[in-house]
């Protein structure tokens, strides 16, 4: 394979690094901001896919149906978990088991419903060709998912890093005491935050279907993903979470095709680095109370 | 600074055991002994299929117990303990080319799980808490994931040939035995883990969950104790993987996945501290994914799901209560 191989390959890397982020951003904040360790965050993915697979008919209105039933569904879906793991605050494994309890409910439904083969989503019409760059036919649907998902990661950076709400948002994580005793309601900013991720967690299940297409077992593995990216990135953190999706991107499609033996461990030798250069009190407030 | 995680275990701590309801000590033998006997007697009392799934209900136990080492006497939550369930069944199925001898099988597995969760624990005993429980998670995923890619046979596992108990003895190829071999092999790990819960390692390792702070000031290197608890539930669950292939003559990346780790941790919370709980968990929770879902069209994981749901919302302590009734004593 010649070089612009390579970059093909590594261009397919930064799609699925930020459809990754695009799910693991979600998840971050939710860690961060609400203590909540959710299991059911690749399922709220799962069922993006899903609802992009029953919506999406290759027309523009389908696609745009498929993207606000996301939404729609992503947030009530992250109130619901809000409200499920309300009566557990300050018992994170048990927050834990409730939020497993709730994927291997919906894990079951959907193979109920969908049936247990893998589905295939075609983008709308319009972006479903491949224009040819450097020589290598690519699709144009994960160029406009790249351009999309960079808008997406741009206006979260944003929001969490630059404007008052993501101020609100910040504060508690830093210190949810501090933060309740400043007038902040917390409560409020957890549920808003757990709704949030959920409906990003959702929509990019929608985006990402013809990417990383609906099947049994893509909840976990996408709760794998994001759970690495979290860890590595640091809980709660926009920049980080985005350069270590990117990064994990790259080695699940540059490392597997360059060393395919030594992928998985790149990400085990990741996760290991950041803990070994991290202090362990980082996560010292997510341990519940003394 | 656990207290939120381990509950229980201050609790079983603090409290003075002579306030405790005494059971006379004759029921308590009438009603092991009754167990001990069901237990030896099922073959020959019920049919092959729900003898095999006793046999899978008893690994399980033992994987719930390997759960049960870090969770309950340490308050950190395991979520990959499948990984070293695989890693011994591999190692024994690999081994099975050799020898067909049962021991040697179990005795190379809980090396090799050992060897493993020896490895990755370094990963994961920096962390506490949840943090703790997504490490030990993200590893087995990723344990499963290179499974998936080198195990012989790859996705579709591999299979092997049926266990040998003792030198002299005719190879295990009815249900009936190989449940009976794997009841023996896990009293005896029982025997093990009820000595190890005894000692002062154990005692070390409850301070840790009490006041971790107060165990360094005083001198104890926190994270080389965990890493030993570690260790030595990956050897358990090392010795569960031989059990496995024993009872199904068959072992595939699919028995990593997060389900059988999950139930594990339930099966250990269930138990409540207490490692009688986490096998009697184990035992419900198997009943409820194989057996009962059976009747619901193969919904197993949909009752499992709803199991899980029912030990986060149940108060903890009143399954103690279930456990201290069940077994007349708390542990």
């Amino acid at each position: 394979m010649g070089l612009t191989g390579y970059a093909i390959i590594a261009l397919n890397g930064v799609a699925y690094g930020l459809l990754l982020f695009t799910v693991a951003a979600g998840l971050t904040l939710i860690f961060g901001v609400a203590g909540v360790f959710s299991m059911a965050h690749g399922t709220l993915y799962l069922a993006g896919a899903y609802t992009a697979w029953l919506l999406v008919d290759g027309g523009w209105i389908g696609f745009g149906l498929a993207l606000a039933v996301g939404a729609v569904v992503g947030t009530v879906g992250g109130t619901a978990l809000a409200a499920v793991v309300q009566p557990l605050a300050g018992r994170p494994l048990d927050q834990v088991l409730a939020t497993l309890g709730i994927a291997y409910i919906a894990g079951d439904q959907f193979s109920a419903v969908f049936g247990a083969e893998p589905r295939s989503v075609d983008p709308p019409g319009a972006l479903a060709g491949s224009i040819t760059v450097a020589g290598h036919a690519y699709p144009i649907y994960r160029l406009s998912f790249i351009a999309l998902a960079a808008v997406v990661a741009g206006v979260l950076f944003w929001l969490v890093e630059r404007s008052r709400a993501g101020a609100v948002v910040r504060a508690v994580v830093a210190d949810p005491q501090m933060a309740a005793a400043t007038g902040i309601r917390t409560g409020t900013v957890r549920t808003a935050v757990l709704a949030g991720g959920g409906g990003l967690a959702v929509v990019g299940g929608v985006l990402g279907a013809p990417v990383i297409g609906p099947a049994p077992g893509v909840d976990t593995t996408i709760l794998v993903y994001s759970l690495i990216i979290c860890v590595v990135g640091g809980l709660g953190s926009i920049r980080g979470a985005l350069l270590t999706a990117l990064g994990v991107g790259q080695t699940l499609t540059l490392g597997v095709a360059l060393a395919p033996a030594a992928a998985s461990f790149v990400l085990a030798a990741m996760m290991l680095a950041a803990l070994a250069v991290r202090q362990r009190d980082e996560f010292a407030h997510l341990r519940g109370p003394a | 600074m656990t207290a939120t995680l381990a509950p229980v275990d201050t609790d079983d701590l603090t409290r003075p055991r002579t306030g405790h309801r005494r059971v006379p000590v004759v029921f308590t033998v009438i009603a092991v002994a009754g167990v001990a006997s069901v237990a030896v007697a099922l073959p020959w009392l019920v049919n092959a299929y729900l003898v095999s799934l006793a046999s899978t209900a008893l690994v399980m136990a033992v994987l719930a117990m390997s759960a049960q080492l870090p969770a309950g006497l340490t308050g950190q939550p395991p979520l990959g303990q499948a990984a070293y369930l695989t890693v011994g069944a591999y190692t024994a199925a690999s081994l099975a080319t050799l020898t067909s001898l049962g021991p040697i099988q179990l005795a190379a597995a809980a090396a090799a799980g050992a060897i493993a969760a020896a490895i990755t624990g370094l990963l994961a005993v920096r962390a506490r808490g949840t943090t703790f429980l997504m490490i030990t998670f993200a590893v087995g995923e990723l344990l499963h994931a290179a499974a998936n890619a080198w195990a012989p046979g790859g996705s579709d596992g591999t299979h092997t040939p049926a266990v040998v108990p003792l030198p002299g003895l005719p190879p295990m190829v009815l249900d009936g035995w190989a449940y009976l071999y794997v009841l023996v092999c896990t009293l005896l790990i029982a025997a093990a883990v009820a000595v190890l819960v005894r000692t002062r390692f154990a005692l070390l390792l409850r301070g840790i969950a009490s006041h971790e702070p107060r165990m360094r000031a005083s001198g104890h290197h926190t994270d080389r104790l965990l890493l030993a608890a570690y260790t030595i539930a990956g050897g358990i669950a090392g010795a569960a993987g031989a059990l496995t292939i024993t009872v199904t003559r068959y072992i595939s990346p699919a028995d990593a996945a997060m389900g059988i780790s999950a139930l594990a941790l339930a099966a250990a919370l269930i138990g409540a501290g207490s490692m009688t709980g986490a096998c009697t968990g184990a035992v419900l929770l198997v009943a409820a994914r194989d057996w009962a879902g059976g009747f619901l069209g193969g919904h197993g994981p949909t009752l499992l799901g709803l199991c899980f749901l029912l030990v986060a919302y149940l108060p903890r302590h009143r399954m103690t209560g279930l456990a201290s009734l069940l077994t007349g004593r708390r542990r």
